[in-house]
């Protein structure tokens, strides 16, 4: 039997028609349009953002098609007493479901346990324990286990008074002395907690940096319990922001403790709460669902009942969210493709939002003790070639940032965002300037540079990118651009001396007072700049208890940081999170700063979003059915 | 028999032992470590505690042979990112799934792979020839992210017939409505599996079928069925096999994009994370694992050979 041969003709053949269709399918037609959406649903697909080539849009959004009255009843009350409005969805519908993700580590829902290994950005923790004071959307700080607290006149002792009704889950009560035991665990060498430069200066809780060295026990911790219910805190300086330091200070059971270990709350059968959720169910690497804790008696009483935390890979969260698989998607993992389709879908843009978030700034930084960067006209230069207009309106977009002239964001106490704005304005002339007169004029000479970046996601090496390309257009320097792994560039940051010349990083604030802030440029902190007039004015104006010199002092500090150029700022992070339009209550409304979202600190019983937040009737256009 | 058997498990023991050297020393040379200072730096106080918590503050020698010494004795310790299991107990809990979709993928792609590359030398050079030979390139060329984001894609967003990720619960809730979660990730992985299988059967069938015995089976008046099956195909088994059977340790152990993609809670997603994290001990286990899987797969396939070929002798 004769094989088929393959001569030129049939090659020719063959070539020319898979070239023909393929270009057909280039060119070619429309995808096939999607029918309307049926009853409930409202999620027309859209093109996924999860590829980064923009993808030809299917059919346009569809409205919700109007759904006739609902006849379930709204529940108007709950276990544990809470009232429902009367817009309120049924029971059953009053969920949460969000997404974790899955390639961050989750550890512990603790605070107290550890800080960097929760599960990452979005994950729904601290949820089982309650604080002595929570902040509301405001920022401002409310009672939350401490019905009140008082101070002595120079504000270094500091006596807090608990809510006698509190219990633990298993009925027992919430004592002082679960408080005293987490603060010495959290201090304790043993436990070697990650986060224990928390409690140190300023504001230092008295022994705390002994106790964590190793060098006085535990007992001699400035924590201690007066009597069952109340709890004093001596504090090494003053401290007048103490109250608002102690947002994370949710106590572990000491019974569960002592029974199973500080990773009680990763396991169902010994979780103890004392907060309003309970973990009912946790499989590694799946699923994690809270439930309202029918014995919660604080003041943060939950709405929503059932919280599900979906793991899911971070590029395919968005598509997730347009499925409607889950109510909410943190800003962190929308890529600049997802923010393009949001922009410009209506619908979408509407539930976008923008909330200051951490108030977190990103930065440039410099090795200010080596060459070239010792010579602040070098600084100022590269200062004054960051156009931040153009890097947010084309890169971040839709508000996910605001231009940075200085560390402190609009909003956060003894920002002066107007009054520093000009100091590291854009303007490359000058820059050109500066830069010949430091002696290296038009870049000649100049080192080529490396812009260490932190393992950003890809909107962020954009704007590097941006800043790189900006740097070597006007001054004529080189920058190359090298995105880092996380842990290799925060070892290479902390290292004595510093190992990074120029870098792009961001900080976020952990409590609200701008000691916190500033404090990050005290000498001998993470960066190398060192001012010791900066230093005394943070300092003392950290002790101070004058309310309004402080914030006086903390202006004129940051004015030195700003002018001496140790960093230069990009942006502050507005983020833009996703939250579908079915949720209200009244802590989600528009706070002083105008913003109406889900505030920092997020969905956790640190925040009183959680006694406010509740799902509305409109669901029912949404889902067919509640969440599992 | 025995001694041959002997001698290579000797050799898979010293492989052992350099692999876990050149692991550990390279995983103790990347800078960082198992915390992290994410905002500020911790006191120097603060960091000696957590190094000597997770028993970094020894020299390294001292490390490496505690470590070796327990892990001889089975005990790998705890898992740095789970600290309340050890890494015995985060294995047995994701490896079996990875295992189940790994052995999927070996039938759908590697063994449909060799179906597809015995069809295509059998009609040598027809139309079916070309589109399996097509079908090859692209399952081995084009990345598994582009195909995984293809087909959610098509099966999530267009079709709407397909749930976006998971994994079934257990066997039984496979007929129940559970067999939806295997579709996308078995597709996605094992296209390229399925690529290479095919084009090394095809290569390999089609210089056997040119051999003389095969001309003088087909002189003889042998069907095409029997000379194809029964002579051609052991024969071109070989290189098939050598080829083939490393396939099998890569698939079993787990892909981190594919798993994370499609949310199956799976090995391979600890192979990248505990480098990130840092998770020495896990990390540790696992190149262990695969360099085991490795020899065990080399000494099955060296002895599969010995069945085959009567001409082949162990050493």
């Amino acid at each position: 039997m004769a094989e088929p041969t393959l001569n030129r003709r049939r090659f020719l053949a063959l070539f020319a028609s898979t070239g023909a269709s393929a270009l057909l399918a280039a060119c070619g037609g429309s995808a096939p349009e999607t029918p309307a959406a049926q009853a409930p649903t409202t999620d027309a697909p859209a093109a996924p953002a999860a590829t980064s080539t923009p993808v030809p849009t299917l059919a346009p959004v569809v409205a919700p098609t109007a759904v006739p009255e609902p006849t379930k009843e709204v529940a108007t009350t709950a276990e544990g007493g809470v009232v429902y409005p009367d817009d309120a969805a049924p029971i059953e519908y009053q969920t949460f479901v969000t997404y974790i993700d899955n390639t961050a580590n989750f550890t512990s829902p603790d605070f107290l346990e550890t800080v960097y290994n929760q599960g990452g950005f979005g994950s729904i923790v601290n949820v089982l324990g309650e604080p002595l004071i929570r902040l509301n959307k405001n920022f401002e700080v409310q009672p939350a286990a401490a019905t009140s607290w008082e101070a002595n006149e120079d504000a270094t002792v500091w006596t807090f008074h608990l809510n006698p009704e509190l219990v633990w889950s298993d009925g027992t009560p919430l004592t002082a002395h679960d408080y005293v035991h987490t603060f010495r665990y959290a201090a304790d060498p043993e436990h070697a907690w990650d986060f224990a430069w928390y409690y140190s200066e300023p504001g230092a809780i008295v022994n705390w940096d002994a106790v964590v060295a190793g060098e006085k026990p535990l007992e001699e911790l400035g924590v201690t319990a007066i009597d069952d219910y109340t709890l004093e805190f001596k504090t090494e300086s003053p401290a007048p922001f103490l109250p608002a330091k102690l947002l994370y200070s949710q106590a572990l059971q000491k019974a569960a403790f002592e029974k199973h270990g500080p990773l009680y709350n990763t396991d169902p059968a010994t979780s103890v709460s004392a907060g309003p959720y309970i973990l009912k169910e946790w499989t590694k690497g799946s699923r994690l669902v809270y439930e309202a804790n029918p014995n919660y008696k604080g003041n943060n009483k939950p709405y929503i009942q059932k919280v599900i935390c979906i793991y899911a890979k971070p590029e395919t969260m968005f598509t997730g969210y347009q499925q409607g698989e889950v109510d909410f998607v943190h800003s962190q993992f929308l890529s600049s493709a997802d923010l393009e389709l949001i922009n410009a879908d209506p619908e979408l843009a509407k539930q976008v939002r923008l909330n200051s978030g951490d108030f977190r700034t990103d930065y440039l930084f410099f090795d200010v003790t080596k060459a070239p960067f010792d010579d602040i006209r070098v600084r100022q230069a590269i200062s004054h070639v960051v156009d931040r207009d153009t890097i947010i309106t084309n890169i971040l977009t839709n508000g996910q940032a605001i231009p940075a002239y200085s560390f402190l964001m609009p909003g956060f106490p003894a920002s002066n965002s107007d009054g520093l704005k000009d100091i590291q304005a854009y303007d490359p002339e000058k820059a050109k300037a500066l830069l010949a007169e430091a002696g290296y004029p038009d870049g000649q000479g100049f080192p080529k540079l490396t812009l260490w970046l932190r393992n950003e996601p890809q909107v962020y090496q954009q704007v590097a990118q941006a800043i790189a390309a900006s740097i070597k257009q006007n001054l004529g320097i080189e920058v190359e651009v090298s995105n880092k792994d996380y842990k290799t560039f925060m070892d290479a940051l902390n290292a004595k001396p510093t190992q990074i010349d120029f870098g792009m990083v961001s900080y976020g604030i952990d409590f609200l007072d701008p000691s916190n802030m500033l404090g990050v440029w005290l000498s001998g902190g993470r960066h190398s700049w060192s001012n010791e007039q900066f230093d005394a004015l943070v300092r003392e104006a950290s002790a101070s208890l004058d309310m309004e010199g402080r914030i006086k002092q903390f202006m004129d500090a940051e004015r030195i940081l700003v002018e001496d150029v140790p960093a230069i700022w990009i942006s502050h992070r507005t983020r833009g999170d996703l939250l579908k339009p079915y949720f209200a209550g009244s802590e989600l409304e528009a706070n002083i700063g105008g913003f109406s979202a889900i505030q920092w600190p997020d969905f956790s019983n640190h925040s009183s979003v959680i006694g406010s937040m509740y799902v509305t009737k409109d669901v029912l256009n949404y889902r067919k059915e509640p969440p599992k | 028999m025995a001694r041959y058997l002997l001698g290579r498990i000797l050799g898979l023991l010293t492989v052992f032992l350099l692999v876990s050297v050149v692991a550990f020393l390279l995983m103790h040379s990347i800078p960082g470590g198992p915390f992290d200072e994410g905002q500020m730096p911790l006191p120097p106080a603060a960091k000696e505690n957590i190094r000597r918590k997770y028993g970094l503050d020894k020299p390294i020698y001292v490390q490496y042979i505690n470590y070796m010494s327990n892990a001889i004795r089975g005990d790998f310790g705890y898992s740095f990112q789970h600290p309340d299991e050890t890494v015995i107990q985060v294995i047995q809990r994701t490896w079996p799934t990875s295992i189940a979709l790994g052995g999927i993928t070996v039938i759908t792609g590697l063994g449909f792979g060799v179906f597809l590359g015995i069809v295509a030398a059998v009609r040598q050079n027809s139309w079916v020839d070309y589109i399996v030979t097509l079908f090859a390139t692209l399952g081995l060329t084009v990345p598994n992210f582009v195909i995984s984001f293809w087909l959610i894609m098509l099966f999530v967003i267009w079709l709407k017939i397909l749930p976006i990720g998971g994994w079934p619960e257990n066997w039984s809730t496979i007929l129940s409505g559970d067999w939806k979660y295997l579709i996308m990730p078995v597709i996605a992985l094992s296209l390229t599996p399925m690529g290479i299988a095919a084009r090394y059967t095809r290569a390999s069938l089609v210089d056997v079928l040119s051999s003389d015995y095969i001309r003088t089976a087909r002189s003889k008046g042998l069907s095409e069925q029997i000379t194809i099956w029964r002579h051609a195909l052991k024969n071109a088994l070989i290189p098939i096999l050598t080829v083939l059977g490393p396939q099998v340790p890569h698939l079993i152990t787990g892909t981190i994009f594919i798993e994370t993609v499609f949310r199956v809670n799976g090995l391979g997603k600890y192979f990248v994370t505990s480098v990130v994290q840092r998770d020495y001990p896990l990390l540790m286990a696992l190149m262990l694992l695969i360099a085991f899987l490795w020899g065990l797969v080399y000494l099955i396939t060296d002895l599969l050979y010995v069945l085959i070929d009567p001409r082949i002798k162990l050493a």
